[in-house]
């Protein structure tokens, strides 16, 4: 942990967690609770440093990926928060402009 | 959640969708005829699909209950019932594909506040009697989720609509893909390729993944999301990995490499195997039925390898990627699915393309394609 700083909340647990020495306690959420435990790096890059491993055309690759939660920061959690994320465009690669991006609600 | 009963999509049906009769007139659509040689693909929004490889067309859809995803199939050894993890990993419904009739769901969540979904991971007794599933369940309260330890249920496949699990073991983390031997041992893909004694919930490790131990070998890379029942009854799984020159272990002049582990279903007996250089990713792989030397991969091209000589033999160019692969039963051809709706044909001698089956309804996504014989 000594190269990264904690900057959001859970960081900030999860150093408190490792500081008081109960880290055992912390448990991988399996992409179970969200997708926030994931952090493959998504469309920008592929195993070998550029793009050609990735899929093609991206669309093919869109609700394998926002199904499981495998990608969260580019796609909705279609898992447990938004599962009809893709209500109005059930075929990706001729619907994909009915896709809309998606907000949390406030908390009350 | 109610609707339990599954309505054939064929034209025939289609004419009297409108007026009010039994769901047991709907209910139809062609039966699969004894000996035929069928390929089973699931899609948005919530369909399954046999498609005959007699004549490499649409043989019948059902429309399944509730939510789509993902679509992980499993093909009883009748040949009649396919089982299908849907509903946002969270319930395992089985399918009489003669009449599109439910005849088998498992709510996989066993609590009001409890939310348990199973990350591709369920597989079907060779004798069809038994449902495996590693479950991952979390409890929702109030203020806050607690994920509880992984389980192994156990379900009869004859337990009908609501089906609770009739043993349930501790089961490791992580476990994804899963297939049962002839023997009745259940093998499941986690960190390690584990071995399963259903009956007591002993698991040994089969084959040692994360926990090889191969000298100058970097442990391996593995994606596992397609729980492929092929015709040969190989159990195989890609790895991608780094061998090292010498103890140095410098990875500027390390080869890299594609292998895969492997348990024959038949016997029990198990392998680890290299069998190329990696120059690009495939995400689903099969041995061929017909040469067992011969293993295909899938991503943007459909690649062919000879084992032995760890040499790539044959490449196709795709349309579009696709993830998950599947042969027929004589080793002839190669069909790819997953991603959009349509399944590639390929000649797996000449691998010139042959055709594609477009499906109606949208993307096949994540799911699991079947290749069975009824």
């Amino acid at each position: 942990m000594k190269h990264l700083k904690a900057i959001n909340n859970k960081a900030q647990l999860l150093s408190q967690a490792v500081a008081d020495d109960s880290v055992e306690e912390v448990v991988a959420m399996s992409s179970l609770a969200g997708c926030t435990a994931t952090t493959d790096p998504g469309w920008e890059i592929d195993a070998f440093g550029g793009v050609t491993s990735l899929c093609q055309p991206m669309e093919a690759d869109l609700y394998g990926c926002a199904d499981p939660c495998w990608w969260p920061a580019q796609v909705p959690d279609m898992m447990n928060t938004y599962p009809d994320w893709n209500k109005d465009a059930m075929n990706s690669k001729e619907d994909w402009r009915n896709l809309g991006t998606v907000f949390p609600k406030d908390k009350n | 959640m109610d609707k339990k009963r599954l309505t054939a999509l064929m034209p025939t049906a289609a004419l009297v969708l409108g007026s009010a009769i039994s769901t047991s007139v709907l209910a139809q659509g062609p039966a699969l005829v004894e000996g035929n040689e069928y390929m089973l693909v699931a899609n948005y929004p919530n369909s399954m699909h046999v498609i005959d490889l007699q004549t490499d067309t649409l043989y019948k859809s059902c429309e399944l209950p509730d939510a789509f995803g993902p679509g992980v199939t499993q093909m009883a050894p009748d040949g009649k019932t396919a089982y299908i993890l849907n509903n946002h990993y969270e319930d395992i419904y089985g399918v009489n594909l003669d009449n599109c009739e439910v005849t088998f769901h498992a709510s996989m969540s066993l609590q009001q506040n409890e939310r348990t979904k199973s990350i591709f991971s369920f597989a079907i007794s060779a004798d069809g009697d038994e449902i495996y599933a590693v479950q991952n369940p979390t409890m929702l309260y109030r203020d806050h989720y607690r994920v509880q330890p992984a389980r192994l249920a156990v379900y009869d496949t004859s337990a009908g609509l609501d089906a609770k699990p009739v043993r349930t073991f501790p089961s490791p983390r992580q476990v994804t893909v899963m297939q049962t031997g002839d023997d009745g041992t259940l093998y499941m893909a986690g960190a390690d390729i584990y071995k399963v004694d259903v009956n007591t919930g002993e698991v040994d490790v089969a084959i040692p993944s994360r926990n090889w131990d191969r000298p100058l070998y970097a442990p391996p890379d593995v994606l596992n999301a397609w729980p492929i029942q092929s015709p040969s009854k190989d159990f195989t799984i890609l790895y991608t990995t780094a061998k090292f020159q010498d103890e140095s272990y410098d990875l500027n002049t390390a080869d890299w490499i594609y292998g895969f582990m492997n348990v024959n279903l038949e016997t029990g007996e198990t392998e680890t195997t290299d069998f190329g250089p990696i120059t690009e990713i495939y995400f689903s792989g099969m041995r061929s039925p017909k040469d067992p030397n011969l293993v295909f991969g899938v991503l943007n091209r459909l690649a062919k390898y000879d084992i032995e000589k760890k040499e790539l033999v044959g490449a196709a160019e795709l349309d579009h990627s696709y993830y998950c692969i599947a042969m027929n039963h004589d080793g002839s051809k190669v069909y790819l699915g997953g991603t959009f709706n349509d399944v590639a044909i390929y000649d797996a001698d000449s691998m010139e393309k042959l055709g594609n089956i477009q499906l109606p309804g949208g993307d096949m996504a994540i799911s699991t394609s079947q290749v069975f014989m009824r």
